[in-house]
């Protein structure tokens, strides 16, 4: 769906923002872009949305050119949420969504109140003005405003955020629904529980840089220490002990009267990005 | 594409419906039309000057009903104080002496001529009228003229930078780059609703005020100037605010525009007052084109070359300025 070689960009002489990235992202695939700011992921994004021309190398998507692809036809199949809830604040949810919905042919559309209804809009709210809505409520509308066109490929800048955890739950569901319909799906988010959940691969990109590109669960498999942690009972009193994994093969290799839990040491994704690029994510 | 444009079109009336665009225009239309009716045209009837007159031995016998006559000098000085641009004449000693307060030396001259002449109004003048307009007629065209450039130049431009003022701080625009729609086409619908309002407006100011006749005659010309200048005015209100940060900004640039590019060409079109570099003024030739539309006056095309070139120019930049704005994040 997505092919990016070599990719470089510059805003000026001496400001390069991307030093030649390669990945791609395969059809129906969930992909995140993880970098914390000024990264080069806004820029990386903007390239694939085809809103930033002038770059270096090859950027595909759909297996055309992305500099002779920035036509109707290209923007017809994919569906952007950006980082804010950019909506028209006097019109209703109803509104701003029919008005972006009317660029898109009939057959095309979603209806609008199924989609806010999906999304857990309150109904009450559907009439009265984007002004008066909360930010979840605004980010739940700007989700609608990227699916109503039943985009073939979705670009999502933060999607859960400004939600409350229940609302993340939803917007996770929601894009797994997506991808299960066959829309790849490309996630740039600093939320490490939604790279972790979502995502199929996820990309580390650091100062323009592309510093790692693996599954969520292999990444942190590579850099495991590969120790568990084991909290037992013994004669009465709880200990804990730390042992190679490989030591449990055997069984549990110490005298013990109840095991209470056993926890490996696996690093999270936070941490991964932390060891890759050195830098934390916000 | 027809579609694209039309969800724009309704969409940009409902931002100005919103923001009572529409409401304003009609407020400024109803008090263009009372200032107009009520006030400037009345003004422009009144007697110039009153005159005064101490005549105790009644020399004057052929002095005109203009003349109002006082029974003593004091009197005279008393109506004086309280119509400071009146005149007195004070004929107690035979010839007849001018008496004012003093204002500018040529306008004395000419107050003092003016009050002299009604001692012999039989002496009447029948000059060859030159124009075909009444002076109320004229009045009435050059205020209109006027209050219709002040309407475009100044009220319309802030409307327009107005409301894509508003579109960039919701971030919409950033939006429009990812639909599927020929980006030109934001600009032009903003462009069009515009034009259509200002075409509006100069038909309704100008039959309201010049009368349905006089008004009827001018319009076709007047509303092609109109266009013009509704469309350059657009075109930098648009100009203004996609390069400038925020409406503090685009204040001091209005007041730049609306009052130093303006009050010059206000002074030379309608007053004596000359300025040697007023030609190359670019307002100047946009006003007096709208002025010899409402006299109707031929109008050079080497005008017309230059205003669609600077109309083209314009959306060149704001087509620039824009594809610059919609890149931006957050």
């Amino acid at each position: 769906m997505i092919e990016v070689k070599n990719l470089t960009f510059s805003y000026s002489k001496d400001k390069q923002a991307l030093h030649g990235l390669d990945f791609t992202v395969e059809d129906g695939e969930i992909f995140g872009f993880l970098g914390p700011n000024g990264s080069g992921k806004s820029t990386t994004q903007k390239i694939l949305t085809g809103i930033l021309k002038g770059h270096g190398g090859k950027v595909s998507l759909f297996g055309q050119d992305i500099s002779a692809a920035h036509g109707q036809e290209f923007f017809r199949k994919i569906g952007v949420l950006f980082e804010f809830p950019y909506l028209y604040a006097n019109l209703s949810a109803v509104d701003n969504l029919n008005y972006f919905a009317s660029f898109y042919p009939r057959e095309q559309r979603r209806d609008v109140r199924e989609l806010l209804d999906a999304l857990e809009f309150k109904p009450d709210f559907l009439k009265k003005p984007v002004s008066s809505y909360s930010k979840g409520m605004r980010q739940r509308v700007s989700m609608a405003r990227a699916l109503v066109s039943n985009p073939r490929l979705l670009f999502l800048d933060e999607p859960t955020s400004g939600l409350d955890p229940s609302g993340a739950v939803l917007f996770r569901k929601i894009i797994e629904q997506e991808r299960k319909k066959g829309t790849t799906v490309f996630v740039t988010t600093h939320n490490m529980v939604d790279a972790n959940l979502l995502c199929d691969r996820v990309a580390f990109i650091s100062n323009g840089n592309l510093v790692a590109l693996d599954t969520p669960k292999r990444l942190k498999e590579k850099n495991s220490n590969h120790r568990v942690v084991i909290d037992y009972l013994y004669q009465g009193q709880r200990e804990s002990k730390t042992i190679e994994a490989p030591e449990l093969e055997a069984g549990i290799p110490f005298a013990h009267d109840e095991i209470i839990s056993i926890h490996s040491q696996e690093p999270t994704l936070e941490d991964m990005f932390i060891q890759y690029t050195g830098r934390g994510l916000s | 594409m027809g579609k694209g444009f039309c969800a724009l079109f309704k969409k940009d009336c409902r931002m100005l419906a919103s923001g009572k665009f529409f409401l304003m225009a009609i407020g400024f239309l109803a008090l263009y039309t009372a200032y107009v009716n009520l006030g400037y045209i009345r003004f422009m009837q009144m007697a110039p000057y009153n005159v005064y007159l101490y005549d105790p031995a009644g020399t004057q016998v052929s002095k005109s009903a203009l003349v109002q006559t006082v029974p003593s000098m004091e009197a005279m000085d008393t109506a004086l104080l309280a119509d400071a641009n009146g005149v007195g004449l004070d004929a107690s000693a035979g010839d007849v002496r001018v008496v004012l307060y003093p204002g500018a030396e040529h306008i004395d001259h000419h107050r003092a001529d003016y009050a002299l002449s009604l001692l012999q109004p039989s002496v009447s003048l029948s000059p060859e009228v030159l124009d075909t307009n009444t002076p109320e007629q004229k009045a009435r065209k050059e205020i209109t003229c006027e209050l219709l450039f002040f309407e475009l130049a100044a009220v319309g431009f802030l409307g327009i930078a107005a409301v894509l003022f508003k579109e960039k701080g919701m971030g919409v625009i950033r939006v429009h780059a990812i639909l599927p729609l020929r980006k030109d086409l934001f600009l032009l619908s903003k462009l069009v609703v515009f034009l259509l309002s200002d075409l509006v407006f100069a038909v309704l100011l100008t039959l309201l005020n010049t009368g349905l006749a006089d008004g009827a005659s001018v319009l076709p010309a007047v509303l092609l100037q109109t266009a013009i200048l509704s469309l350059m005015m657009a075109l930098v209100g648009l100009l203004c605010a996609l390069l400038l940060k925020d409406f503090r900004q685009f204040t001091l640039a209005y007041l730049v525009i609306a009052i130093f590019a303006a009050t010059p060409v206000f002074l030379s079109a309608n007053t004596s007052v000359k300025f040697d570099w007023i030609n190359y003024h670019p307002f100047y030739h946009v006003y007096m084109g709208l002025k010899n539309a409402y006299f109707g006056t031929t109008i050079s095309p080497v005008y017309y070359v230059g205003a669609v070139g600077t109309i083209v120019l314009l959306f060149l930049a704001v087509r620039l300025a824009f594809h610059r704005e919609i890149g931006k994040e957050g």
